[in-house]
């Protein structure tokens, strides 16, 4: 490494504006052309994963890290969006397209709801009233075979094609195409909602309710507008999830509490609170998932140690390394 | 099941008797998870995973071993004791010390990080076979309609003794004492030469060891696997939300009335729908009496 010195500096070459644009585009041409270069169907499914998975800690993030809101019963919002859509073309012949938006909206509302029941509560009892939504959330589903073919598991139809554009699954970087422009269009709206007065609100909710209230801020309105928005996001990705992953069942690892889990140690390594963290952690710990496949048991052994680590020794995640990088 | 059955006295007695004994075993899987909760503030998400190494202490002790069942279930609460001592140390007292004021949300983390490596090493070292100890006691008791087997039987009767035995020593030995000093007002136990520290981690140690007895006392119903401990955990949170959290008192009462909700629901529901009448009675209670059915005091809202 040439830039050593300046790195630990914190200033110079490698930190200046030019260097950070030039980053900034390396990273976005390999995020764009990487799969379509390496075109390997084995490779685009894992791309997928993780930017998909990533969306989904982001948004979680949006929660947890900006308002301090633990929603523990994350997956099964992320079920509602899925089986909206998923149900909705099935039954109701409604376009998977539409789904994205249904999918999105159904979840808003059970999400505000779920924030009207909750907002009373803070901390620790969130965790446990949204961790119980979630699982009522999932056993009705596996309780109602006739309509959800619960357990039995629901087959659910690929994106019609669309301009020309073949989503037949027979090609998965379109899919991959298909949650990047996903991807910027959330990514953009929740950088922009935390960098609005918005973002402010959640932020003094974190910190300091009491403060916050006495201050004139109405904290139980912008708690339910944080939980409606990030539920809106989760459903139109459980939504895309539905239609990419082709078979849905309300199993706890794919609705339930070790989905959440999963995506709550993507967003506490990649760092509270800066969206973006989620991301590249995903990226690294899906990807360290996939090359270490043949460790069987032993990848979850190392995802569960880290995120203890990261609660203990690093508790900003990789948002810690920032000054190096960035 | 035909409804007119309700009426029948001998099946309601049956039934009666059949919740008591499922809220016998709800009482013993969340008096742990509801001292912890109760004395240190934290919810131990990795209380089922405690439970599954004691299902395993046991299958080794009585199973592999062939010692006497009453030897298991002891080993399984002091190895859990030792274990839950060394993890209070470790990790919750670092965690405690680093996280500042609100470390009680990052606490329920760290144990959820807690539970993911404690299922995968079980996964690993003992694969994902159901390792059983058939039936501890043999025969069945019978008087009039009720119908028990004298397993369950001696189950309700170890959930009494350890009812008992954790009051009384709560109630009134020295360490009990300090121990509710210390949840009253860690400030003002502090000041009068409680060490707090030590406190926590024998209280995190017998909760432990609560998880560990129950895990290796329930092996016949729950054979020792690596996911075992999902729907013990599940079924003492909402008892301890029940109850209202932190007082295991509460906690235990609210076990028995689960137990009997539950058993009489099932001429109603399927097993499925009965997750999910637990799952919204809880939510109706966190709505209504957040701080639980039998609790005078009130939590933190807003």
């Amino acid at each position: 490494m040439t830039n050593e010195t300046v790195m630990t500096a914190g200033s110079g070459v490698w930190h200046s504006h030019g260097a950070r644009i030039l980053k900034i585009v390396v990273l976005l041409a390999l995020l764009v052309f990487a799969p379509t270069l390496i075109d390997n169907d084995y490779l685009t499914r894992i791309f997928i994963s993780a930017v998909m998975m990533g969306l989904m800690a982001a948004i979680f993030d949006l929660m947890i890290g900006y308002a301090g809101l633990i929603n523990f019963g994350y997956a099964g919002f992320l079920a509602i969006g899925a089986y909206t859509s998923a149900l909705g073309s099935f039954h109701y012949s409604i376009s998977p397209w539409l789904g994205l938006l249904t999918g999105g909206l159904m979840t808003a509302f059970i999400g505000f709801l779920a924030g009207v029941i909750t907002l009373r509560l803070r901390g620790l009892y969130i965790a446990l009233m949204t961790f119980f939504v979630g699982e009522a959330i999932r056993f009705t589903i596996s309780n109602t075979p006739d309509f959800t073919r619960g357990m039995l598991g629901l087959s659910v139809p690929p994106y019609p094609d669309i301009l020309g554009i073949d989503f037949s699954r027979g090609d998965l970087l379109n899919y991959y195409y298909l949650v990047l422009v996903l991807g910027a269009i959330i990514m953009g709206s929740l950088w922009w909602l935390v960098k609005s007065r918005f973002g402010l609100a959640f932020e003094a909710l974190r910190e300091d309710q009491l403060a916050s209230q006495s201050m004139g801020l109405n904290t139980t309105k912008y708690k339910l507008y944080n939980f409606t928005i990030a539920s809106f996001f989760a459903g139109v990705m459980g939504a895309y999830y539905a239609h990419y992953i082709s078979i849905l069942s309300p199993t706890p690892e794919e609705f339930g509490v070790y989905r959440t889990v999963e995506i709550l140690t993507i967003t506490y390594v990649g760092g509270r609170g800066t969206l973006w963290g989620s991301i590249f952690a995903a990226f690294l710990l899906i990807g360290f998932q996939e090359y270490f496949r043949g460790l069987g048991p032993w990848r979850l052994v190392i995802f569960g140690a880290l995120l203890i680590f990261v609660m203990l020794f690093a508790r900003k995640g990789l948002a810690g390394l920032k000054k190096y990088f960035w | 099941m035909e409804l007119s059955l309700l009426l029948d006295p001998g099946i309601l007695a049956q039934v009666l008797a059949q919740g008591l004994v499922r809220g016998s075993m709800y009482a013993l899987m969340a008096a742990g998870l509801s001292l912890i909760f109760g004395i240190m503030g934290v919810k131990n998400f990795s209380h089922g995973e405690l439970f599954m190494i004691g299902a395993y202490v046991m299958f080794f002790v009585t199973g592999v071993m062939g010692l006497p069942w009453p030897m298991g279930v002891a080993a399984a609460a002091v190895v859990l004791f030792g274990f839950g001592v060394l993890i209070e140390r470790t990790l919750i007292a670092t965690l405690r010390k680093r996280a500042g004021r609100d470390w009680l949300l990052d606490a329920f983390v760290l144990t959820i990080g807690m539970l993911v490596v404690m299922q995968n090493l079980a996964l690993i070292l003992f694969g994902t076979e159901r390792r059983g100890v058939g039936g501890l006691v043999d025969g069945t008791f019978v008087y009039g309609p009720i119908i028990i087997t004298y397993e369950r039987m001696m189950i309700v009767a170890v959930a009494v003794a350890v009812g008992l035995a954790l009051w009384s020593f709560i109630r009134y030995s020295d360490l009990g004492k300090a121990i509710r000093a210390t949840s009253q007002d860690p400030g003002a136990a502090q000041t009068l030469g409680i060490d707090i520290q030590r406190i926590y981690t024998y209280t995190f140690g017998i909760g432990a060891a609560l998880a560990g007895l129950s895990g290796g006392l329930l092996i016949s119903l729950f054979p020792a696997h690596p996911t075992v401990g999902f729907y013990p955990v599940i079924k003492s949170i909402a008892c301890v939300i029940l109850g209202g959290l932190g007082n295991i008192s509460g906690a235990i009462i609210a076990a028995m009335l689960l137990g009997v909700v539950e058993a009489y629901s099932s001429f109603f529901m399927s097993g499925g729908w009965q997750n999910v009448m637990t799952a919204v009675l809880v939510i109706v209670i966190l709505i209504v009496r957040p701080s639980g059915l039998f609790s005078s005091s009130k939590v933190e809202r807003a």
